[in-house]
């Protein structure tokens, strides 16, 4: 049998089994293994599991992924997105739509300092939602606001997608998160823009809240200080910025996790049960993410051996649409991928073959990094399977996912148009990290 | 209170009342895992701390970071299976009654239990051939086989919690969390 017959009868499989919930990493090292046994053997395959996994879990350059997912559940559960919102809310609260521009300025700064979209949503259905509501904004905006604020967590520093996407395709993981700062800053601005032009063509559709004094504003800004000083040590240190250690990623990851552990337990806000609870939920999520970086690794030998990632880069090429038209359609099936699957398992699976194709059009990896993160993100907040939606569905039941769906639309087409922006300005993502 | 309503949302817990020898045996698993995550930040911090400011370093830091990182993930995948919070394409299940996602979520902790025992199997040869070469941490010469050991009876204690996971599906699905399960990694 040719090596294209497996290779077809080796995805076919994979899309049986994941769509059998065979959790996407063990669904891709059966595949990867049986596939590369099929060719080469059932010795050496055999021995490649125990040798990548082992390999694997052992690289401390992967325990970036730990290490940020624990300073992001440290800030969770220390209550630091409640000062946040707080902060926001007293400086723009009193305008119309100004509850919707805290939500997305909050979500931003705890996205500064937590790697994941859904905490980031969990997290701002249960502190922003009830003020909105409270002040007469309509369950669908307050929800869309929330599910679009959410994506932030994947795109500003630091982020496990851009970690994972770093690990897999050997690109320096620091610069990543470097790249992933303006095009966060340019997403945050463009949703705030966004609920300023909806207030201005209907002025009813988004009530003001009450307007702070400078005094409030003043103490509100001081509570603050702890998710600043955390943002600058960890990102300052990735960055190389002066009077700071210079860090590894692993090494910012560690830093900040002990950071906002002391910071959590000297401020009174991590007890004995909110430290194991944070302990256990980076534990949970940590392995799930090494479950599939162990399978994408055993599913790239498979990959190699086909030669799969080399007859779709030629495929792609001689298409004679160009390189934009090559990337068009790229994103094009991340767009459909992503009413199927969610953003870490569409990473997993698909950057092994289609990066090829990218360095092989002479796209920037770190900024096709940066592109695919936003184009992935999308699928958290667009039906049907959008995460985001999933999250604050389970944290406020009462709403209807079509709710939800409604009031995110208006955030779809600017995610839409930043895309574009960034396809046409590759500068956005990559002037910070040149400077690096 | 945030933090619980997402830790609510994200994992399945046993009825109150009805916690069995073998929950608490779950939970100490998880525990085991838990407490490698801390110990890990808690090396990387003093490690850097101390090389940074006092130009002071520990001796294998680097080693020690890297192998405990790899007992902590085979812990944690111990736990994360027999939870059900792996990484998983829910278009079908969440699309079909209630009887066929039992029949969807036996298979695919079948597959889960084959793959993981296979995995199992081929890790102890690992740890064999680590011990038979005699691979030693790079500044004070310890063994790295026994590290390996305490990772791969994580490994086996995840062949252990599918089987109980795969066990409770059949028979006893009142055991196992319903419902449909947030995955907290994007």
């Amino acid at each position: 049998m040719s090596t294209n017959a497996i290779a077809i009868i080796g995805f076919v499989a994979l899309f049986g089994l994941m769509l059998m919930r065979v959790p996407v990493g063990m669904a891709m090292g059966l595949v990867g293994v049986t596939g590369f046994g099929w060719i080469v053997g059932s010795g050496p395959a055999l021995k490649m599991i125990g040798q990548t996994s082992m390999r694997t879990v052992t690289d401390y350059n992967f325990g970036v992924i730990p290490m940020f997912l624990l300073m992001g559940a440290f800030v969770s559960n220390s209550g630091m997105s409640r000062e946040l919102f707080r902060a926001a809310n007293s400086f723009v609260g009193h305008r119309r739509g100004g509850l919707g521009i805290a939500t997305i300025a909050a979500c931003g700064g705890f996205a500064a300092i937590s790697g994941s979209s859904v905490a980031t949503a969990a997290t701002f259905s249960a502190v922003a939602y009830p003020e909105m509501r409270r002040y007469g904004y309509p369950q669908s905006f307050a929800t869309g606001v929330i599910a679009a604020g959410g994506t932030l967590g994947a795109m500003l520093p630091p982020s496990t997608v851009l970690a994972v996407y770093g690990i897999i395709t050997e690109q320096d993981i620091g610069k990543l998160f470097i790249a992933g700062i303006v095009p966060g800053i340019l997403a945050m601005l463009m949703y705030m823009g966004t609920i300023a032009l909806l207030t201005a063509l209907w002025p009813s559709y988004l009530p003001a809240g009450p307007r702070s004094s400078w005094k409030e504003r003043a103490a509100a800004l001081t509570d603050v200080w702890a998710t600043l000083v955390l943002f600058c040590f960890v990102v300052g240190g990735l960055y190389g910025l002066p009077f700071l250690p210079r860090f590894t990623p692993t090494e910012a990851g560690g830093v900040g996790a002990a950071g906002a552990f002391l910071i959590g337990v000297l401020r009174g806000r991590l007890a004995g049960a909110d430290i194991r609870k944070s302990l256990l939920q980076a534990t949970r999520t940590a392995a799930a993410v090494f479950t599939v970086l162990i399978g994408a690794l055993l599913f790239g030998y498979f990959l190699t051996i086909t030669q799969t990632p080399q007859k779709v880069t030629e495929f792609l090429t001689a298409l004679g649409i160009g390189r934009y038209g090559v990337l068009a359609l790229i994103m094009l099936m991340y767009l459909v991928l992503g009413c199927l699957m969610d953003a870490m398992a569409m990473i997993i699976l698909t950057v092994p073959i289609i990066f090829p194709v990218i360095t092989a059009l002479g796209f920037d990896p770190i900024w096709f990094g940066v592109i695919i993160v936003m184009t992935v993100e999308l699928g958290l907040i667009h039906p049907p399977v959008g995460m985001n939606v999933f999250v604050i569905k389970s944290v406020i039941p009462d709403v209807s996912f079509s709710t939800i769906f409604y009031g995110v639309l208006p955030f779809i087409i600017t995610d839409l148009i930043r895309l574009v922006i960034l396809i046409a300005f590759p500068i956005l993502a990559l002037w910070l990290p040149s400077h690096m | 209170m945030v933090g619980a309503e997402l830790d609510t949302a994200m994992v399945p817990a046993a009825p109150k009342g009805k916690r069995s020898i073998m929950d608490r045996f779950i939970d100490f698993i998880e525990l085991v895992a838990a407490f490698f995550v801390g110990i890990v930040a808690a090396d990387i911090f003093i490690s850097v701390l101390l090389r940074y400011f006092f130009s002071i370093q520990i001796p294998d830091a680097y080693d020690f970071g890297r192998l405990l990182l790899g007992i902590l993930i085979f812990w944690g995948i111990a736990a994360t299976s027999y939870r059900g919070t792996h990484i998983t394409v829910d278009l079908v299940w969440a699309n079909v009654n209630e009887r066929w996602q039992r029949y969807i979520d036996v298979f695919a902790t079948l597959v889960l239990l084959f793959v993981v025992t296979v995995q199992t199997y081929t890790l102890f040869d690992k740890v064999a051939t680590t011990r038979a070469d005699n691979v030693l941490t790079f500044e004070l010469h310890l063994p790295v086989w026994p590290f390996f050991a305490v990772a791969w009876a994580g490994d086996v204690s995840a062949v252990l919690l599918i089987a109980i996971r795969t066990y409770r599906l059949i028979f006893h699905p009142e055991d196992i969390g319903r419902g449909y399960q947030i995955k907290p990694v994007e």
